[in-house]
């Protein structure tokens, strides 16, 4: 695998360090989260009122469901561009097919969470195993999601079902359930992915697939079920939204593209695949929503806000990537012409 | 594998599909019937006797009250006998695929078409070629820019000045003492929301300040959004006495946020939805809020409609050119109806519109 040499000094650190370690990517965005909080309550402190939290916290909870399902999708060197069309199509049956009757939303779930597994498997048989690119794969089952969405909708939302509204949209002593929830699957994404032995397979498979396959794990199933894990997860973000928005759209899942990446690569998880960091990613979701939130009660131009969550892709993506002290040295004089060099 | 033929079949389809669009007859090749105006007997006036095909393009149909108001042209148009086809098209928010379809229609041989043109000017060169090309063309609601008669036959707007001079006049009278108003708009620079701010600010004296963002503050019609920027405004603002939104039923997931901070609903002006009428009743044993709706105007296309097909088919040309909603439900003066809440409606129904709600309720099925 090939990451940058701080990457490796942070991997060979954490080794060396005991079985309690803290990855770098927690640490950078966990500070940039609290700074964020700081600033926001220094800037407006109704960004940090409880009013708005709960406005917040909640889609920031989809975010951070959503964004495990595509940082599971990277941990394989792959990308998911259908997560926008899995969490559409999941909210669109949902509200659909109960129609308001909260006696019929079981079943719903059954049928988003089937599509959801057909999508996702989809997905895994043309990129992990007829090997096409994860880009153009996804783009087509995206494609394909909307297809049924609009079948099944004719692009018309309807309303949530009080059933539905409740638990995901509601709240226990001023917890959103949805943060709950985002929660839970935390820990349970971590748990498999970290203590069990098909998840350390599946993390060993993703830094380094000829070695993998040499050492005779089933590489190619873990890659295509990475994509059913994914749409399972794309599925309760949408699952959510729909407790959470009264009359969601058809579209609605398309907000959440580009943030779900920009969570991953924020967390710290690298592009070329590899090692997965999921409190981190969640971490990330709740920075990037604050930022949205703050820019939206500051009353800046609504052009901002994507241009935001562009800009923390990119310092993102930088942040891990660009090897800093090496570009520091470099541009410093005193240091690139040591002062005991020949003349 | 099952699942990969029926891709490929699929995507035989759709390039078969097309290629047949793009390979039909170039339509007519002057705007309209020419001659004194005629009549389908039994027919409304403006249905002449000439046969033609007529074609509907949405930039976004992705929502209930386009559904309705996509339901609404088609049942206008089948009162003339003379439009013998219609064809429908979704941009579905994507201005490229709008302009598409609007060339696909007119290269298949539709000789009139009623253009809902979301993205406003960037639709204007496929107006103005379905024009050129001989289709009477007749964009509604949104503003395409350009002129009558060069760009295309007509452009039949919504009064929406009127809506706001309503709201201004509701205001003044159910929160007499002035007070803070916020109002929640479309996507950001639509005419329609920037007409009504407008009408709004100038309809109503300087004990009236409008808060957030301004002309207004953008929630792109979207619930998801709207409950979003909602949740900012509560925590900035500790005093809101009116919420003026012009898509109404967005608010509903968004207004219980005001009883949860411990604080009243607001006066609403508005414009209605089965939805919201439902949600004032809910609330009124709670947390009681005073309210008024104009219609959503999903009668306007009828209006584009008429006017297209009188002037394809030689039928009488109607005299109006907007279409003025009138206002549909005070809920603290009754008139012209009182807050109108039907349970066993679909939430996404609009009973202002001709279309009743039984029928509505069917759409989409």
């Amino acid at each position: 695998m090939v990451i940058t040499g701080e990457n490796d000094v942070a991997v060979q650190t954490n080794r060396s360090g005991g079985r309690v370690t803290v990855s770098r990517g927690l640490v950078t965005i966990g500070v940039a989260t609290v700074a964020l909080f700081v600033l926001s309550a220094a800037l407006d402190p109704a960004s940090v009122s409880g009013t708005s939290l709960s406005g917040m916290l909640p889609v920031a909870a989809v975010l951070a469901i959503a964004g495990l399902g595509q940082m599971l999708v990277v941990q394989q060197g792959g990308i998911d561009l259908s997560v926008a069309g899995g969490i559409s199509l999941a909210l669109i049956v949902v509200t659909h097919v109960p129609d308001g009757d909260s006696g019929r939303l079981v079943p719903a779930i059954g049928i988003a969470l089937v599509f959801a597994v057909v999508a996702g498997l989809l997905n895994g048989v043309l990129i992990g195993l007829l090997g096409l690119n994860a880009i153009i794969a996804t783009l087509g089952t995206n494609a394909l999601l909307y297809g049924v969405n609009l079948e099944i909708s004719g692009g018309r939302p309807r309303i949530t079902t009080n059933l539905l509204a409740d638990v995901a949209g509601g709240t226990t002593a001023g917890v959103p359930h949805a943060v709950v929830i985002a929660l839970v699957t935390l820990g349970v994404v971590t748990l498999l992915v970290k203590k069990t032995v098909a998840g350390r397979r599946f993390e060993a498979i993703g830094s380094n697939r000829l070695a993998a396959r040499t050492a005779g794990l089933r590489e190619r199933r873990h890659h295509c079920l990475t994509y059913v894990w994914a749409q399972l997860l794309y599925c309760l973000a949408g699952i959510l939204i729909a407790g959470i928005t009264s009359q969601p759209t058809a579209y609605s899942g398309d907000r959440y593209l580009l943030p779900s990446i920009a969570v991953v690569v924020l967390g710290g998880t690298s592009l070329l695949g590899g090692r997965g960091f999921p409190l981190p990613t969640v971490v990330a979701a709740v920075f990037l929503q604050q930022l949205v939130q703050l820019v939206s009660v500051l009353g800046v131009s609504p052009a901002i806000s994507p241009l935001v969550q562009a800009a923390a892709l990119a310092v993102g993506v930088s942040l891990y990537t660009i090897r800093w002290t090496a570009l520091v040295r470099r541009l410093t004089p005193d240091r690139a012409a040591p002062s005991g060099a020949p003349t | 594998m099952s699942l990969t033929r029926n891709l490929v079949t699929g995507a035989a389809i759709t390039s078969l599909a097309v290629a047949l669009a793009a390979c039909g007859s170039t339509g007519s090749t002057s705007n309209g019937a020419e001659g004194p105006a005629t009549r389908v007997d039994g027919a409304p006036e403006w249905c002449g006797t000439k046969k033609i095909e007529l074609g509907l393009v949405d930039g976004y149909g992705g929502n209930s009250w386009r559904l309705v108001t996509t339901a609404s042209g088609k049942a206008e148009a089948a009162k003339c006998p003379s439009v013998t086809g219609f064809k429908y098209a979704d941009g579905q928010g994507d201005v490229q695929k709008s302009i598409s379809d609007i060339k696909g229609l007119v290269s298949s041989g539709v000789d009139a078409l009623v253009v809902f043109p979301d993205a406003g000017k960037a639709v204007l060169p496929a107006l103005t070629a379905s024009y050129k090309a001989g289709v009477v063309t007749v964009p509604y609601r949104v503003d395409p820019g350009g002129k009558a008669g060069v760009n295309y036959d007509k452009w039949i707007g919504d009064d929406f000045a009127n809506d706001g001079v309503n709201w201004a006049t509701w205001i003044k009278k159910n929160v007499p003492d002035g007070g803070n108003v916020l109002f929640l708009g479309g996507p950001a620079g639509n005419s329609q929301s920037i007409e009504e701010y407008e009408a709004m600010r100038k309809n109503l004296p300087d004990s009236y300040e409008f808060i957030g963002q301004k002309p207004f503050q953008p929630t792109n019609w979207d619930p998801a959004l709207t409950q979003q920027l909602l949740t900012a405004d509560i925590a900035k603002y500790p005093q809101i006495d009116v919420i003026v939104s012009d898509f109404g039923p967005t608010l509903v997931s968004a207004l219980p946020l005001f009883a949860k901070s411990g604080r009243d609903i607001p006066a609403l002006a508005t414009t209605d939805g089965n939805s919201l009428s439902c949600f004032w009743e809910d609330s009124q044993k709670t947390s009681p809020f005073k309210m008024t709706t104009v219609t959503t105007g999903n009668d306007n296309v009828r209006l584009a409609v008429q006017y297209a097909v009188a002037k394809a088919t030689g039928g009488k040309v109607p005299s109006a050119d907007a279409f003025k909603g009138p206002v549909f439900e005070d809920s603290v003066s009754g008139e012209p109806n009182p807050v109108q809440c039907r349970k066993d409606l679909p939430g996404d129904t609009y009973l202002s519109a001709e279309m009743p709600g039984e029928e509505q309720a069917k759409l989409g099925d």
